[in-house]
């Protein structure tokens, strides 16, 4: 008689921090269910419980080497309501311009690092060319291109914040410094070659779309609901805006809620089997308030970008599908458009008159004992939320991280592909790369919520339920 | 003292990497900060690992030193390689082995500089900002290290302008 089983793949490769996945076959070696579980945890709430609450933004930077500048900005504009200010113009401007530095160095290092082996050489190739080297060998443009888009978002940051990993220039209140004239004419110099390569980069995925259609038609292709900030106009936003729902035919669910109040309308549950936090819409329920954030919810919601190129682009996207674009594998275009849009937006910004003003920072003491503070990081929306005493010492502090509100989604593509890919008792790493690129197409950042355990093998077991191997793939 | 201008060699790019909150992993760090004080001339950069983009850099140095604490070896020694580009097995994401990154800068910039590895084994590596005594001990050898390099790339320069027109210095000259 035939055996259940339950393939492991641990860790999954190529994406940030440290998880692995349990495929779950039944007798006839259909897969019944699967989950995504991320086995690390730091408990940055808990530790910076005590601290004073002027601390945090470079407390919270630590969390992560990928999207520190996200945690930044979200801890700042915390402390900003604890101080109940409203911080300068250009201090506000300059902000924008770090966030979204960051987010083409992050969007970059997703595509071209660590997603672009399965795009440029298909999900069958051998796992020991997947990687950088691979795509430098078979197209040596693409593989410059990534690292020097990813160089121009980590220059800007290691100008304007001092350094490219953990800066503290961002202040409650502002920003610590203004930027300086030289600084900004090198940025505005490195422009037209980072809009190229986006163009250029863009142009090359979806002409590559087409080898991808059953990956398209698999790969988190279901319906869900997608959020995301956007401006007053309904414009793409990532630092300050309000926040809009919309379900699976792109239809708006929800508009204008105000990221300060999330926890009126964003629950998390705690599932015994992965330290990552499952985020659900409220009035929907759990697990149906399933929600998706990043790229691909922040361009289902939004109307426009407010750039020419970018609105080019999105006016594209949103023809891919006459409902939401529902497929996960899109993420990778909608990250490129946001480059684009990056790049557009960095421009329009540095050309601001008011961008070299001195003024930078409001100064107070706190007038608040309760602040929130909301941002897009590169993967999604990001809540920081504390709680402090008269004596400005934190008390209580809530962290949403994007990758968090993407686990059920998560989970269901995991689910969706290895259903259509995994079958029999024969694993193929053609099965399991796809498993696995399902992940990366969101991009997870496990280090916001672990610290690395150093190097770790891949090692694909398929075990009986006794524990007996039946077969096994070593990386 | 002050290195002699008369021994600055050309192009020398030091990277330093590790992470200063694991104790002695961050040693390199501090042997950079002693680096920069005693060799002005010396471009220095340092970073918690080595990434791609740092290929750009690299390929415009005529030299090369990695400097990175090691987990073997007798703790307090001081360990110099000379490497060439290497691919090895990429499994994760961004972070590379020396030998890969010049790799990369061979196959992306056609630059091969001279290349060399200096190993500082240390103690300690658990959470916290102190070295250990045996990781502080490497740093003078570090120096040392560095400034033999320094000097045959200064000489290896004055034979290339000597003999214009014949080939440039070998790794294997440079090489100890």
């Amino acid at each position: 008689m035939a055996e259940r089983r339950t393939i492991l793949i641990d860790p999954v490769t190529r994406i940030e921090g440290h998880s692995k996945i349990t495929l779950h076959l039944d007798e006839h070696g259909h897969v019944e269910d699967a989950r995504f579980h991320v086995t690390q945890f730091r408990g940055f709430e808990k530790f910076c419980e005590g601290r004073p609450f002027a601390e945090m933004p470079s407390l919270m930077a630590r969390i992560c080497g990928i999207c520190p500048v996200s945690h930044l900005i979200a801890s700042a504009k915390a402390c900003d309501a604890l101080l109940a200010v409203k911080i300068p113009p250009t201090a506000d401007k300059l902000r924008r311009i770090f966030g979204m530095a960051q987010v083409v160095q992050s969007h970059a290092l997703s595509l071209f690092h660590l997603s672009s082996p399965d795009l440029l050489l298909g999900m069958d190739a051998d796992p020991a060319k997947s990687n950088l080297f691979g795509v430098l060998e078979k197209d040596p443009q693409l593989a410059r291109d990534g690292i020097a888009l990813r160089k121009f978002g980590q220059q800007i940051i290691e100008r304007l914040g001092g350094k490219r990993i953990h800066p503290a220039w961002v202040v409650p209140g502002g920003v610590s410094d203004p930027l300086t004239q030289e600084d900004r004419d090198a940025i505005l110099q490195a422009i037209p070659d980072a809009l190229q390569i986006a163009m250029r980069t863009l142009e090359w995925l979806k002409g590559t779309m087409e080898k991808f259609r059953d990956e398209i038609a698999s790969f988190g292709n279901f319906p869900s609901l997608f959020m995301g900030t956007i401006k007053e106009d309904g414009g793409l936003t990532f630092y300050d805006g309000k926040l809009r729902i919309v379900d699976a035919r792109g239809d708006v669910v929800a508009n204008d809620l105000d990221p300060a109040r999330y926890f009126e309308f964003l629950g998390e549950k705690v599932e015994p089997w992965s330290y990552l936090k499952s985020a659900y819409y409220k009035p929907k329920g759990f697990p149906d308030g399933i929600y998706r954030v990043g790229p691909l919810a922040r361009l289902n919601v939004s109307d426009r970008c407010g750039t020419p190129r970018a609105d080019q682009e999105l006016a594209e996207f949103h023809e891919l599908q006459r409902t939401a674009v529902l497929s996960s594998f899109h993420y990778h275009q909608a990250r490129l458009i946001e480059i684009l849009y990056c790049v557009e937006r960095l421009e329009q910004l540095l050309n601001d008159p008011e961008i070299l003003s001195k003024h930078v920072r409001a100064l107070a003491r706190p007038n608040a004992l309760e602040g929130v503070g909301a941002a897009e990081a590169p993967r999604g929306t990001l809540f920081h939320h504390y709680k402090i005493d008269e004596q400005g010492l934190v008390r209580w502090c809530n962290l949403i991280i994007a990758t968090g509100q993407n686990n059920l989604a998560m989970n269901r593509s995991v689910l969706q592909v290895a259903q259509h890919y995994v079958k029999g008792e024969k694993i193929t790493h053609g099965m399991l790369n796809r498993v696995e690129a399902v992940i990366r197409a969101y991009d997870p950042c496990l280090s916001c919520s672990t610290h690395a355990v150093g190097e770790m093998a891949l090692r694909i077991q398929l075990l009986s339920p006794e524990g007996s191997l039946l077969d096994e793939i070593a990386r | 003292m002050r290195q002699q201008s008369a021994e600055k060699p050309e192009r020398i790019l030091v990277i330093a990497y590790g992470n200063p909150l694991r104790c002695d992993d961050g040693v390199a760090w501090q042997a950079a900060e002693a680096l920069r004080r005693q060799f002005q001339w010396a471009e220095v950069v340092c970073v918690h690992q080595l990434t791609p983009e740092l290929a750009e850099s690299v390929s415009l140095a005529e030299t090369v030193i990695f400097l990175d604490a090691a987990r073997d070896g007798a703790p307090g020694t001081v360990h110099c390689d000379v490497i060439g580009p290497e691919v090895r097995e990429m499994r994760f994401s961004h972070h590379l082995d020396p030998r890969e990154l010049l790799s990369l800068c061979r196959d992306l910039y056609s630059a091969r500089p001279h290349a060399f590895l200096i190993s500082m084994s240390g103690q300690r590596f658990e959470h916290g900002e102190e070295l250990s005594g045996a990781a502080l001990r490497t740093i003078p050898g570090v120096l040392g290290e560095v400034s033999a390099i320094a000097k045959r790339v200064a000489e290896a320069a004055q034979c290339r302008n000597a003999e214009s027109g014949m080939p440039g210095t070998s790794v294997q000259q440079l090489g100890r």
